[in-house]
């Protein structure tokens, strides 16, 4: 048996060849990316939303700061719900993140396990993520290492928002300096200081031996063990197929030496931004370093998709802000100034960095905008309310315009929907088919956005 | 010594423990019919859900939890498949709420204290439903650190070189996946390997060629058979284990890749280890592939290999050694004194220390003092150097323990620590101890000696500013004896949300016991302050005080449930030794999901109460602890079906 017929018996999909999907037209518009980035616990919702549509751009309140000048990039719609917790009343945390991606609760006969559902960012990245190196990128400021189970739920619920399916939480890189050398290596650059040369091209036919053999391996396993084997071929041909893609890119990047114009980039975009990884361990150095990968791997298509979890929902501090107490512990303030003022400042700190990513996308141009336009970032939290664990309205911002099907600038006070409407209308946007509705979703919201 | 009553509302696993005499730890080799008093225990079980706690639920329960999920609370789930781990908790905390009389609601009808009496002994039972079984034994996929040193064994280099891989949860039910991330890395890494310790003509180094390859003629064109038996021994070595026909013949495919693309036969020879090096079968300790058509039993004993690379893997975090391999080769390592005299010899070898550093310090929490956070005002000497000098004294002592096979109890009273200049100003001890090197001290002051008086320990259950007594409370709870204290129940105003004017002038001490007034808290917190208030003459990092920032004196005095009273630290580490059974259990438990790399469930709750017994009747001893759990029946089987 060769090796696609094995992969076939099991029920993994071939990718197209990567050389006919990435010849896309010169004429084609820039493409629309997809962005999220995280905080947890929720705000003070009085410091969030804006007062009216009226005052929105002229005065936006405390927390929303850091956004003027992009204000008019931005919209907010109040009225998400998220999902309704029961039968895990007792785990907010471990919903919290888990849910926000995918809009449906953990499999409440299997709690114990991760079985879930795919969450919003890897369908986009199944379906945009054909025309890129890098399918998606995942990344967070802490290892997802948070050990707890409430109401039995599995752990890797509380630090994991991207599921490539039911049953696989994707880990996020946390290293810069990884994230960069996958970034240059995409790009063909693999001669970058501190880098491995060139790939081989003889790996990716070693490769694909190595997944013909894992067959009779498999056959004496248990369903469970079988399981973590298939994955473990997932990534292999994933593997694979990056070395091709990166070896697409070589070659364009020797056409371009040699004079040939790319077909990639068009001559007024701005040229890929400059990352530097800090030295030293201060939050907001490092959050922007992840922003900046982002917008850089955004900005050379290395990748159209992007999670970012910001902070994640267990013993984090913010020693930067000149207090030491955890994120967590403020949130329950029962409205006690001094805990309200923390948890404001925490908000207003992580909404900082998304606005510093989203000016800085601002005012790079692309095609015949900004690489803004051509984006949808999202930056949001999975409770509303950390005092109360609620949910009924999702504070969460977008900003861009996704290649002009989001309409920006605009304040809606009493949007009707749930978190999986919502994310169907952003992947809507993107022009990423749907086959079923996400999660809760029972509507698209395309004439809100 | 009188124990005081543990609160069946903070059980973690039932109280009921049912010993069976006769069965021995290292037994369950051969596969053997399940013991009677167990077949019978489940039958009952069985039997008790059906006819009583069925209509229990269905009286006093389903009217709010089942279709309606009042509170988030449904039976729902857990009835289609009562003994599934997946609902332990919901048990578990029904239990608690039907034995503190909180469930059902006062207005409700009430059951009767019998019929309390049969749901609580059922759910302590829960474990009968389970049958007989080694567990889903997943593949266990290397870890970071175990990858690391993997490496250094098979090729001199620096663990450190798999450090762009993920973190990872350590132990028990980790992420035991691999994403395309990681497998990125792990061909990178191979490559960083080979460009390390290639010379400068691009060749291994001949020591590490041949213990990879066998002995390479050194021929102009290897032959086939040459080849083969290169494939055949780098499998053996980076598999750790003999390859199956095919397997073998894979790599030799490899080899030929390599030479029809035009490379020379040392390179061939290098992608084939490039190969190797990227196989499920390095990366996952994988049994060999069965042969032929006949299908497997449901549950089989793993083979020696396998059992060699287990055994490794959990003790030294790295591949078996030559003895390892050459007793698993001889077929002779599963058997149980073969077994006990290699784990003997394991815990003498250096390489043991990864067992504090893989278990040890995730157990007392100490993985968590390099990155915690601490107010640099008020603890300006809590420098990354005290934080390593700290987590060293945990690992010796710890280390201590293993080597002389000294009862578990020592963990919690004893009068030794290990110190440097770095700590000694922490104890008052910077007059006698001197110079950077750990060395053993013995105690006079009976308050010091111990995990609950150590300072890393003291340090990482602090706020960064304070110490906090319900955290130390509720880690001697849960890390020290095994209990499962649950969160605060919502809408209980926690410390700093106390009404100011009621609370205005008192101490942190008396603010707490406000707690103890409300009986819903005073559930809980009637343990977990007085050991939390027993430990406050420690400071946040663990130096000794009399008076807390406040100025007042500290009171150290306190009683716990049963009477038993204590003036200082010292006698309240006197009374939580004294709880020897659930020190016991508490370490087997942990330890043995560790070992397994996965959450106890089911059958592994009834496999503890086996492992205790042996462990008790040999005084507690560490070494008994650690050979009972590798000769244990879930570490030596696994299930080839669902």
């Amino acid at each position: 048996m060769d090796r696609r017929t094995c992969l076939r018996g099991l029920g993994a999909s071939l990718a197209l060849p990567l050389l006919d999907v990435m010849a896309e037209s010169k004429a084609a518009k820039p493409p629309v990316r997809l962005g999220f980035m995280y905080m947890p616990h929720g705000v003070i919702m009085n410091h969030f939303w804006p007062t009216s549509p009226e005052t929105y751009l002229t005065s936006p309140p405390r927390n929303l700061e850091s956004l003027k000048g992009v204000l008019e990039q931005c919209l907010l719609m109040k009225g998400i719900a998220g999902v309704n917790p029961a039968p895990f009343n007792g785990a907010p945390h471990a919903l919290e993140l888990s849910t926000w991606l995918t809009a449906t609760l953990p499999n409440a006969d299997r709690r114990n396990q991760v079985n879930i559902a795919i969450s919003a960012d890897q369908i986009a990245a199944n379906s945009i993520g054909a025309f890129t190196a890098l399918p998606s990128l995942e990344l967070a400021t802490m290892p997802q290492t948070h050990k707890e189970n409430q109401e039995g739920l599995h752990e890797a619920y509380y630090s994991h928002c991207s599921y490539s399916s039911p049953t696989q939480a994707l880990p996020a890189e946390t290293n810069p300096r990884t994230v960069l050398n996958r970034i240059f290596q995409s790009q063909g650059q693999g001669a970058q200081p501190g880098l491995r040369r060139t790939s081989d091209p003889l790996e990716r036919s070693m490769l694909d031996l190595v997944l013909g053999g894992a067959k009779d391996l498999r056959s004496s396993l248990g369903e469970s063990d079988r399981h973590k084997l298939d994955e473990y071929l997932d990534s292999v041909r994933f593997l694979e197929r990056r070395i091709a893609a990166i070896e697409s890119r070589q070659a364009e990047a020797a056409k371009r030496a040699a004079g040939v114009t790319s077909t990639k980039r068009s001559g007024s975009d701005s040229v890929p931004i400059q990352v530097v990884i800090p030295e030293g361990d201060r939050r907001s150095d490092y959050m922007r370093v992840m922003c900046d990968l982002t917008i850089l791997a955004f900005q050379t298509d290395t990748t159209r998709v992007s999670t970012y979890i910001g902070s994640t929902p267990n013993g984090v501090s913010y020693p930067e802000l000149g207090f030491t107490d955890q994120h967590h512990s403020q949130t329950h303030h029962n409205n006690e100034t001094e805990k309200v003022d923390k948890v404001s400042k925490i908000t207003a700190f992580n909404i900082s960095q998304f606005a510093y990513m989203i000016k800085r996308m601002h005012n790079l141009r692309e095609g015949d905008g900004t690489l803004l336009d051509n984006c949808i970032m999202m930056w949001g939290s999975g409770l509303e309310d950390g005092n109360a664990h609620s949910r009924a309205n999702l504070p969460f911002i977008l900003a861009g315009r996704g290649g002009g099907s989001v309409r920006p600038g605009r304040f809606l006070t009493n949007t009707s929907g749930n978190q999986g409407d919502l994310l169907g209308t952003l992947l809507t946007c993107a022009r990423i088919p749907l086959d079923r509705p996400i999660g809760i979703a029972n509507k698209l919201l395309m004439d809100a956005i | 010594m009188t124990e005081f009553p543990s609160l069946p509302r903070l059980r973690a696993f039932g109280i009921a423990l049912v010993l069976f005499p006769g069965a021995t730890v290292l037994s369950g080799l051969a596969a053997e019919p399940a013991s009677d008093p167990e077949t019978a225990a489940r039958a009952a079980a069985k039997r008790t859900y059906e006819t009583r706690v069925v209509p229990f639920l269905k009286t006093y329960c389903s009217a709010c939890h089942e279709d309606k999920q009042k509170g988030g609370v449904t039976f729902r789930y857990a009835k289609r498949d009562p003994g599934s781990p997946a609902f332990r908790s919901i048990w578990k905390t029904s239990l608690s709420n039907v034995e503190s009389e909180a469930m059902p609601p006062e207005d409700e009808k009430q059951p009767t204290p019998e019929e309390r009496k049969m749901f609580a002994d059922w759910v302590n039972g829960l474990k009968y439903l389970s049958p007989k079984d080694p567990g889903a034994f997943v593949i266990h996929r290397l870890s970071k650190t175990e990858y690391g040193n993997t490496l250094r064994d098979l090729f001199g280099v620096d663990p450190g070189i798999a450090s762009e891989l993920p973190d990872e949860v350590p132990g028990a039910g980790y992420l035991n996946s691999i994403s395309p991330v990681q497998m990125e890395q792990y061909l990178d890494i191979a490559n960083k390997v080979l460009d390390e310790i290639l010379t400068t003509d691009g060749k291994l180094p001949s020591q590490i060629e041949s213990q990879l390859f066998g002995p390479v003629p050194a021929t102009a064109k290897l032959s086939e058979e040459s080849i083969r038996q290169s494939a055949v021994q780098l499998a053996r070595r980076t598999f750790r284990r003999p390859p199956s026909d095919s397997e073998a013949a894979l790599l030799v495919k490899v080899f030929r890749l390599a030479r029809d693309n035009g490379k020379s036969d040392p390179e061939s020879l290098l992608l084939m280890l490039k190969a190797a090096l990227v196989s499920p079968q390095f990366l996952f300790i994988t049994p060999i592939p069965a042969t032929g058509n006949a299908p497997l039993p449901e549950i089989v004993p793993l083979d020696d290999d396998q059992l060699a690379s287990r055994l490794s893997y959990f003790l030294w975090a790295t591949m078996p050694d030559s003895t390892l391999t050459d007793l698993a080769a001889a077929g002779t390592l599963h058997q149980p004194e073969v077994l006990r005299a290699q784990v003997r010899r394991m815990l003498a070898d250096p390489r043991s220390r990864a067992l504090f550093d893989g278990f040890g310090a995730q157990w007392l929490g100490l993985d968590k003092l390099a990155t915690k956070t601490f107010d640099a005002a008020k603890f300006p000497g809590m420098t990354q150097t005290l934080r390593t000098a700290m987590y060293d004294e945990a690992r010796l002592f710890f280390a201590d323990i293993v080597a002389n096979n000294r009862s578990l109890t020592t963990f919690v009273d004893c009068d030794f620590s290990y110190l440097n200049e770095t700590l000694a100003p922490l104890y008052g001890l910077e007059k006698t101890v001197t110079g950077p090197a750990m060395r053993k001290v013995r105690f006079t002051n009976e308050n010091r000696g111990g995990i609950l008086a150590m300072p890393g320990i003291l340090a990482t259950t602090s706020f960064p500013n304070r110490t906090s007594p319900v955290n130390r409370g509720v880690w001697v709870l849960e890390q020290v004896l095994g209990q499962h204290v649950p969160p605060a129940p919502a809408n209980v105003p926690s410390l700093d949300k106390q009404d100011q004017k009621t609370v205005a002038g008192l101490t942190l001490r008396q603010r707490t016991e406000l707690h103890r007034t409300n009986p819903v808290c005073a559930n809980c917190h009637k343990i977990l302050d007085p050991i939390g208030f027993g430990l406050e003459n420690f400071d946040a990092i663990g130096r000794w005080r009399d008076a807390d920032e406040t100025g007042g004196t500290i009171d150290p005095t306190g009683e716990l449930p049963g009477n038993l009273r204590f003036q200082s630290p010292g006698e309240l580490k006197r009374i939580i030794a004294s709880r020897s059974a659930d020190l016991c259990r508490n370490l087997t438990e942990k330890m043995l999901a560790y070992a397994l790399g996965r959450p106890l469930e089911g059958y592994d709750e009834i496999v503890v109460d086996q492992l205790t017994q042996t462990i008790k009747e040999d005084n507690y001893r560490m070494q008994t602890l650690i050979s009972a759990i590798v000769g244990s029946y879930p570490f030596t089987h696994r299930r080839t079906k669902e």
